[in-house]
């Protein structure tokens, strides 16, 4: 192992990297690549989480893993193929989601640094988000063919994952899908939706019936014609797919007529629909065209099963065996409870050729080309092609990155480009002239006011952090909390819509040691970011709420549009996180310990009392300072009322110059 | 280079399935070609790993391994295909099972003769030759018979966490997808609707790429170099070492004055300065892994474009900057 041998790496980096603890999240492509690379170089302590196992199209670069592994974890086999290249490593495997509580703040902030090697954007989102709350130096990678990227992202230096708005997937309009497909991809979606809408989960978002408020269909001729039409078809509208699939028992001939012959008939019935266009025509199942363009009937062409281009007539076929085994799966299932139901899966067959052959036969019904199921397949499981030479080159990367970060040199954390091709100046690997700094304006990254609130999230009810921490205690009047991440809304400011929750335990909605709550307050221009730390409440108080919040003070309030750069007084424009220090759980509840005891030797009589240790220009709080704060904001917003008679408050500064507010 | 006749045999449904994400990138045909392809890789370094697993993941027909050297402590910094307890026995041996375990369906062989032994002819049994961790006179001789025999060769080193790839595919032909906007018209079988409409379509091109052999980019004037050309002194510098010393600078051999020696010739030739002391001084001892991975990465590229004929290869050398992370081709010596 490099680190093993002297004079393979500087002394200085060759000691970093034995130190260091290094998280890979993502044990796929680039994840086996990284994990190869580290414990070759030595590194020593590693931790893996992957929640995937793995599959048979993983093995053509998921070097770790061999055929004899196919279902198993693969950040466990990961792990064990590893040590056996350097069985001197100490890895720590999860075979979990990253984005479950368990893996809060305090989880991240175990490591040196984090590398991310994941397939999906919210999980890049999550890691983000934990990554910049631990300031924690992430190494952002990604890779889809021959093209590649590696980034880092570090809190106040970088760019961080959200800083650019990414492309959104591509959505298409509802009367597209369900009334004027032009496109191959229309009807792929639509097929899709109409599994799901005979087997899978129904959404109504989903719906694959001729859509009678398309704006087009209804503005003028058609309109009657329309009106007649749907009142003479209503009762077929009106139940859902799957309940009028039920009823006539999955009968495939049914399904099929419905489908492509009465509802195109219907659409047909739309004709302002089809003043520009190609018109429809409604199949009949009894008569399907068995050629396959440009083919004889007999085909069979050179290439993988896949690729073979089906006739209408195989795709009647291939409807109606699919129909058959996907219902009586659906109802096998249902036996066992009636809300089960089938999850469309790409690698699933029957799955897979009910979405091929519904999206040909509408194709052609369209006059729109057919695909391969191949073909289909790609684009019904938005499948990235990936190949491991582009993740080895990546993951190389990603861990000359981690060097740079050991060395504490994260100005040369440049982002770099693996290209398909050279650019202009013949370069391949392309990077960055500079680290780009991180966008002002992002609503991730940018600097937020932050708190820290430790709690007991086991005793705790939202109506309790609603009403006593966040009404009371930071004196917002309607807070809407989401957590971040889930994007879970726990407490809304609209009334009725997060009700139930309100006698819920925080830790019943997921908030845990680690969590991160986004908190707005959009009546007084006040967010705050709020790392939820767990802290025992103690028992001997009783009922009587009992938390610490750590922040700035001048975070907790309101922002005043036009102050919100701070003091700038020293000649310094205050980027840095210096002053918010995120409470390791025992330094805490140490401190609060110490106070409360304290506290409760002092202040045995309810009253609000005030603790100075030390003094500071930007953030130290004198009792007159936080009165005329609380003097600000009530006189801000005077419908707000802050008197709270069992509220015994103690601030103290701690040694990293913040500010522990306790209230027991 | 004789055509197999396994290039027309159908891929097999397990084939289908697991090579399924890279026959949507360089689809079957490519996938065909790859099947059919011998591959000799000389030199069986941590950087020789990383390129075999490439290949042998990709799917090629066969893969010897040819290297006469035992397993070295310095393997231990990224040769992941020899368990460590391989110290000290033959690299090839040591390195065919895991190598194995990749993909049961390539033929992995080991070779333990030394390249020096081997007659010109051997290397007409491959079709694609990769030498690393070879002299300059060894890399001379094996290009030679290689472009005798109509044989793809390509050379590479990675030292400590600088590296390069270089490639003489002779006449070269292949194809590429190249994506055009086309206007297209909708007429079907219905009414004829004619409507204006761009799609992108994805075109094969033929091309034809013409390369020189190893003995043309060496000592190329300055002037026929681009001005950011550091990595391509350094290989120079490190090569003459090897040539002059039989063997490459050890990490116990640390700011040794040999190297630097090396390194005034060459600096003094092409009137450097300073301008590559930051990489002398740097890391350039055994293989690192990430930067095995990383020009290994391109290698093995390199050689599944050569076989499948499908993709514009580098001509001619990749090289691997580790203080810029800037990896560039170099067409030198045309
Ligand atoms: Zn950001």
């Amino acid at each position: 192992m490099a680190a093993n041998i002297s004079g393979v790496f500087t002394e200085s980096l060759r000691n970093a990297i034995l130190q260091s603890k290094v998280l890979i999240v993502g044990a796929g492509g680039i994840g086996c690549e990284i994990l190869k690379n580290l414990v070759m170089t030595g590194f020593v302590n590693i931790e893996i989480i992957d929640l995937d196992t793995i599959d048979v199209s993983n093995l053509n670069r998921q070097f770790l893993f061999q055929k004899k592994h196919v279902g198993k974890s693969k950040a466990d086999v990961a792990r064990e193929t590893a040590l056996t290249f350097n069985p001197d490593a100490k890895i720590v495997h999860y075979h979990d989601s990253i984005t479950t509580s368990d893996y809060g703040v305090s989880f991240f902030k175990k490591f040196t640094l984090v590398m991310n090697a994941l397939d999906n954007r919210a999980a890049r989102n999550h890691v983000n988000r934990m990554c910049l709350a631990a300031d924690v130096p992430l190494i952002e990678s990604g890779t889809a063919g021959y093209e590649g990227q590696v980034e880092l992202i570090k809190k106040g230096l970088s760019q961080c994952y959200e800083c650019t708005p990414k492309a959104a997937q591509k959505t298409f309009p509802g009367c597209t899908i369900r009334n004027t497909p032009s496109e191959p991809i229309h009807c792929i979606v639509w097929a899709k939706h109409l599994f799901n809408q005979l087997f899978g989960e129904e959404d109504p978002d989903q719906d694959v019936s001729p859509d009678t408020a398309d704006p087009e269909a209804t503005d003028s001729a058609g309109q009657g014609a329309l009106n007649s039409e749907s009142n003479e078809k209503g009762n077929v509208d009106r139940i859902s797919t799957r309940g009028w699939a039920q009823s006539c028992n999955y009968d495939s001939e049914k399904l099929f007529t419905k489908l492509f012959h009465d509802d195109i008939k219907y659409l047909l019935s739309m004709d302002n629909l089809w003043k520009k266009r190609r018109p429809p025509i409604p199949l009949s199942w009894k008569e399907l065209p068995d050629g396959v363009p440009g083919c004889s009937k007999e085909v069979n062409e050179p290439g993988l099963k896949d690729q073979q281009r089906w006739s209408i007539s195989k795709c009647g076929t291939v409807f109606a065996e699919s129909v058959k085994s996907l219902s009586s799966n659906l109802k096998a299932l249902q036996e066992k409870s009636p809300n089960n139901h089938l999850v469309w899966d790409k690698d699933d067959q029957n799955s897979m050729d009910f979405v091929a052959a519904c999206a040909n036969i509408r194709a052609y019904i369209f006059g729109i080309p057919q695909k391969t199921r191949f073909d289909i397949k790609s684009m019904a499981g938005n499948i990235i092609p990936a190949i491991a030479t582009t993740n080895a080159i990546v993951a190389g990367l990603v861990v000359l990155h981690a060097f740079r970060i050991l060395e504490n040199n994260l100005k040369a954390c440049k982002s770099v480009y693996l290209r398909s091709k050279m650019n202009h100046r013949n370069q391949l690997l392309v990077p960055e002239k500079n680290v780009n700094p991180p966008n002002p304006k992002c609503y991730v990254c940018a600097p937020t006011p932050q708190a820290v609130l430790a709690i007991d999230t086991s005793k705790t009810t939202i109506k309790e952090l609603d009403e006593v921490v966040l009404k009371n205690r930071l004196n917002m009047i309607a807070p809407d909390v989401m957590i971040d991440g889930t994007g879970n809304v726990v407490i809304s400011s609209e009334e009725g819509e997060t009700e139930d929750n309100n006698n819920k335990f925080l830790e019943e909605l997921g908030i845990k040691d680690g969590t991160i709550l986004k908190v707005d307050d959009f009546h007084q221009n006040y967010s705050l970011t709020v790392t939820i730390v767990y802290r025992e409440r103690p028992s001997l108080k009783g009922d009587s709420l009992d938390f610490v919040i750590l922040a700035k003070e001048q975070d907790l309030k309101p922002k005043e549009e036009d102050l919100v750069k701070p003091s700038t007084s020293n000649g310094q424009v205050e980027t840095s996180d210096d002053n918010v220090m995120i409470v390791e759980t025992e330094t805490s509840s140490d401190v609060t310990k110490k106070r409360k005891i304290e506290a409760s030797e002092e202040n045995s009589s309810k009253k609000r009392k005030l603790e100075i240790n030390d003094m500071d220009d930007d953030i130290s709080i004198i009792e007159n300072d936080i009165n005329n704060d609380i003097d600000k904001v009530k006189s801000n917003f005077k419908a707000q009322n802050i008197e709270e008679k069992d509220d015994d408050c103690l601030i103290v500064h701690d040694d990293n110059k913040s500010i522990v507010a306790t209230s027991q | 280079m004789v055509e197999d006749k396994n290039q027309n045999v159908e891929l097999t449904d397990h084939e289908a399935e697991l090579y399924d994400r890279q026959i949507r990138l360089w689809g079957l045909e490519s996938q065909k070609r790859l099947r059919a392809a011998k591959i000799l890789i000389i030199g069986l370094n941590g950087y020789g790993a990383e390129i075999a697993k490439n290949i042998i993941l990709a799917g090629v027909k066969a893969v010897t391994f040819l290297d006469h050297r035992n397993v070295a402590v310095e393997d231990w910094c990224s040769q992941f295909l020899a368990p460590k307890e391989s110290l000290g026995k033959n690299r090839a041996e040591a390195s065919v099972p895991r190598a194995q375990n990749l993909n049961s369906m390539v033929d992995v062989k080991a070779d333990t003769s030394n390249v020096d032994d081997k007659p010109d002819t051997y290397f007409s049994e491959f079709n694609v030759v990769c030498a690393t961790q070879c002299t300059i006179m060894q890399i001379k001789r094996i290009n030679e018979a290689c472009r005798k025999q109509n044989v793809k060769f390509f050379a590479g080193d990675v030292w400590g966490l600088l590296g390069y790839t270089f490639a003489d595919l002779m006449t070269h032909e292949y194809v590429e997808d190249v994506v055009q906007t086309k206007k297209i018209q909708i007429s079907d079988s219905g009414e004829p609707v004619q409507k204006e409409k761009f799609e992108n379509i994805v075109v094969t091109e033929k091309h034809t790429e013409t390369f020189v052999p190893f003995k043309s980019i060496l000592n190329v004037t300055k002037s026929s170099l681009p001005k950011d050309s550091e990595v391509y002194y350094m290989i120079l510098i490190l090569h003459n070492y090897r040539e002059k010393y039989g063997k490459d600078p050890l990490p116990s051999e640390r700011g040794s004055e040999n190297l630097k020696a090396e390194a005034d010739i060459i600096i003094k030739k092409y009137d450097l300065e300073d301008k590559i002391d930051h990489l002398i001084e740097s890391d350039l001892y055994a293989q690192i892994s990430p930067v095995c991975a990383i020009v290994g990465g391109i290698m093995g590229q390199e050689i599944i474009k050569a076989v499948s004929q499908k993709g514009t290869p580098h001509n001619n050398l990749f090289t691997f900057n580790p203080d810029t992370l800037c990896g560039k081709i170099l067409r030198l010596g045309h």
